[in-house]
């Protein structure tokens, strides 16, 4: 009797183990929704699986770093390796600048009011020029970093621009205002301490630009560069035939 | 046309060629079926089993597809408890072979039983002496198990992704992988074993039964070692095939010697104990039974050829292969292991299920033949079909490699477009 109380208890105990795994995911995901931490979620799976070139470090835009992987989903906030890294720049470096740059192409620029003005980078906004539409979040919701700011549609692709700050949203504007979102930050202050600035932005711009000539590339044939020139306004349009929610995956950092 | 519901990153061949390699699959699947509910409907009087020969093609599958689909609780408990990151390349694909060779087996399973309606019998009415329940409830449990990681695997598609409550709820299952990959592990112990303990406690058939330790007949421990050592191999094999019909690089060029390695390290003592066990019958169990082993081997086509190829043609020499280096870094050589490895396990499961009810037991016993019928044939193929079209749907809209997009990948003809060039003046 023992014996069958033994074997029959270690399968239910498994059973359990097995309803109780599924269960504790299923807690835990209405607790994100609950706590509304959703987005960042959603951005910590999407992370892992953008291709290595999408995930490098900042500081190997800088040259700090000959090759390394962000392992803190561009959270610098978070990474104890950044900290030491800026801490040893020399003070100029870090001195004050107008605008900050997110990874995923938007920009922030603090404003006297203490609000925080976002807007499309040159790249990006090219990239979505004359959007199909535009989903801005209403004024009084809040954003986190690294969560969707705000939803563009152009030729097929749903393209989610990552918020560069976390914050309550104060104004909505659009492609013409050349800013979308203006947000007052959580804490009274913008903490930019993993956004791009200053000396990163070049490299960076230029790896994003060398990053889109790989993918506008036809298939099969090495990715040509321009000879001079300015960004057209609308990159879509010369490239009708493009991929593009491919391509706008590719640039804005969509798994 | 089907490109927005693939994998961002990668490449794979036009709608039009991939409903072209479905279609025979489909066509083979559908015969499969209509064999297989005939054998429900009518009952197993469509098969040739009967009371004499009662385990026939079905549990050779059944035998043979868990023994390969291994690879997902191996590869799982050497990532997630051994902390063996290396093998993140192919845990999304040995998770989808995982899942068809237990779900392919409990389907067999549902046909060969007789009676599917009643199959909760098992579990509300345990025999808890019969090494079968525990294999049912194991089976049962690992591959509800298999189902819930293989979720999170659907739910990264392209679009299902999208939905973000999809996406968090994708996130804290897998924070759960590391407990799944620990009872998949416990589970895959206790039923790759019964299932051979089951052929070594069979007293009435001396072929078959085995001494070994406490409750547990060698053949327990022998296809647990070779169910862990087959696994690697057959995800090594799968990958190089499906790399080969793909054209694609799906893995970095260390991860295939790689799972050719633990293989190899697993069939050593595999292959150690088996020739133990084998001489141990030889010398005491066959002869303690009334039985010289050499009797076993006189009944045509079976001979001493199936345990010299066993032990020594799918054995040894692979292990060897396996285990040296520079062979390793060969495609030729890892990739002809890994085939000599499955059919080592395949000819394994084989004998200890129709050669032992072949073989008579009794002196006026005669030898027994059996040839599946056609249903069982189509059963067994519709399985096949299943597999191939579950896997071919998986590569084609879900992650299985997460490194491909991380690789050089060669261009195929219908990948490229073609571009006139101008002349400048």
């Amino acid at each position: 009797m023992l014996g069958h109380v033994v074997f029959l208890g270690i399968f239910y105990i498994v059973l359990l183990v097995i309803v109780g795994t599924l269960s504790a995911s299923v807690f835990r995901a209405a607790r994100d929704f609950r706590e509304h931490r959703e987005e960042a979620t959603c951005w910590q799976a999407t992370f892992p699986d953008l291709p290595a070139r999408e995930r490098v470090c900042r500081h190997v835009f800088t040259g700090e770093f000959k090759h390394r992987i962000c392992d803190q989903a561009f959270d610098c906030r978070q990474c104890q390796q950044h900290a030491a890294l800026v801490a040893k720049r020399p003070a100029d470096a870090a001195a004050q600048v107008d605008r900050y740059y997110h990874r995923g192409h938007a920009w922030a620029q603090p404003e006297p009011d203490g609000t925080v003005t976002i807007g499309l980078d040159p790249l990006g906004a090219a990239l979505v020029a004359h959007p199909d539409s535009i989903e801005l979040p209403a004024v009084g919701s809040h954003i986190q970093v690294n969560g969707a700011a705000w939803h563009l549609h152009k030729r097929g692709a749903d393209v989610r621009i990552l918020s560069p700050v976390d914050g309550e949203v104060v104004a909505t504007g659009g492609p013409e205002e050349r800013w979308f979102l203006k947000v007052k930050p959580d804490g009274g202050k913008l903490d930019a301490r993993h956004l791009l600035r200053g000396a990163e932005i070049r490299p960076w711009m230029t790896r994003e630009m060398e990053r889109l000539h790989s993918a506008l590339a036809p298939a099969g044939q090495a990715p040509t560069m321009a000879d001079g020139g300015v960004m057209v306004d609308d990159i879509a349009a010369g490239y009708p035939e493009a991929d593009w929610e491919s391509i706008c995956g590719e640039i804005f950092l969509q798994a | 046309m089907d490109s927005h519901l693939m994998p961002r990153g990668v490449r794979r061949c036009p709608l039009a060629q991939f409903l072209l390699w479905i279609l025979p699959w489909c066509a083979l699947l559908a015969f499969g079926l209509y064999g297989a509910g005939l054998c429900l409907v009518k009952g197993l009087n469509q098969t040739n089993m009967d009371n004499r020969f009662a385990f026939g093609l079905w549990i050779f599958l059944d035998l043979t597809a868990i023994a390969l689909g291994a690879g997902a609780f191996f590869t799982g408990f050497l990532l997630y408890i051994l902390k063996k990151s290396e093998l993140k390349a192919v845990i999304n694909s040995a998770v989808v072979i995982g899942f068809i060779c237990y779900s392919g087996a409990v389907a067999a399973l549902l046909v060969d039983v007789g009676q599917p309606l009643r199959f909760w019998f098992t579990f509300w009415h345990p025999n808890v002496h019969s090494m079968l329940t525990e294999i049912t409830f194991c089976i049962t449990c690992y591959l509800t198990v298999l189902c819930i990681e293989y979720v999170p695997i659907v739910l990264k598609n392209r679009k299902l992704r999208q939905i973000p409550s999809f996406l968090v709820f994708e996130f804290e299952l897998h924070k759960s992988m590391p407990v799944l990959a620990g009872v998949g592990t416990f589970l895959s112990f206790f039923h790759q074993g019964s299932l051979g303990g089951l052929y070594g406690v069979l007293r009435g058939r001396p072929f078959a039964f085995r001494e070994g330790f406490a409750i547990w007949p060698s053949t327990f421990f022998l296809f647990l070692l070779s169910a862990a050592a087959a696994g690697p191999a057959f995800i090594l094999l799968t990958t190089w095939v499906v790399s080969k019909i793909s054209g694609k690089q799906l893995v970095r060029a260390a991860v295939l010697p790689l799972l050719g390695r633990i293989s190899g390290v697993l069939l050593i003592p595999y292959v150690l104990l088996k020739s133990v066990d084998t001489l141990v019958w030889i010398d005491r169990t066959a002869p303690a039974r009334g039985f010289a082993a050499h009797q076993f081997f006189i009944w045509k086509p079976f001979g001493a050829w199936m345990l010299f190829a066993e032990i020594l043609l799918f054995g040894l020499l692979p292990a060897l292969i396996l285990l040296r280096r520079h062979l390793r870094q060969s495609t030729g050589w890892l990739v002809s292991a890994a085939v000599l490895v499955c059919l080592g396990v395949t000819l394994n499961r084989f004998v200890l299920t129709l050669q032992t009810l072949s073989l008579p037991t009794l002196p006026f016993d005669a030898f027994l033949t059996y040839m599946p019928s056609w249903q069982e044939t189509a059963t067994f193929l519709a399985v096949v079909a299943y597999g191939v079209l579950i896997y071919s749907f998986s590569f084609r809209y879900l992650t299985l490699f997460p490194e491909e997009k991380d690789l050089p990948q060669p261009v195929r003809s219908h990948e490229t477009e073609r571009v006139v060039m101008e002349p400048v003046c």
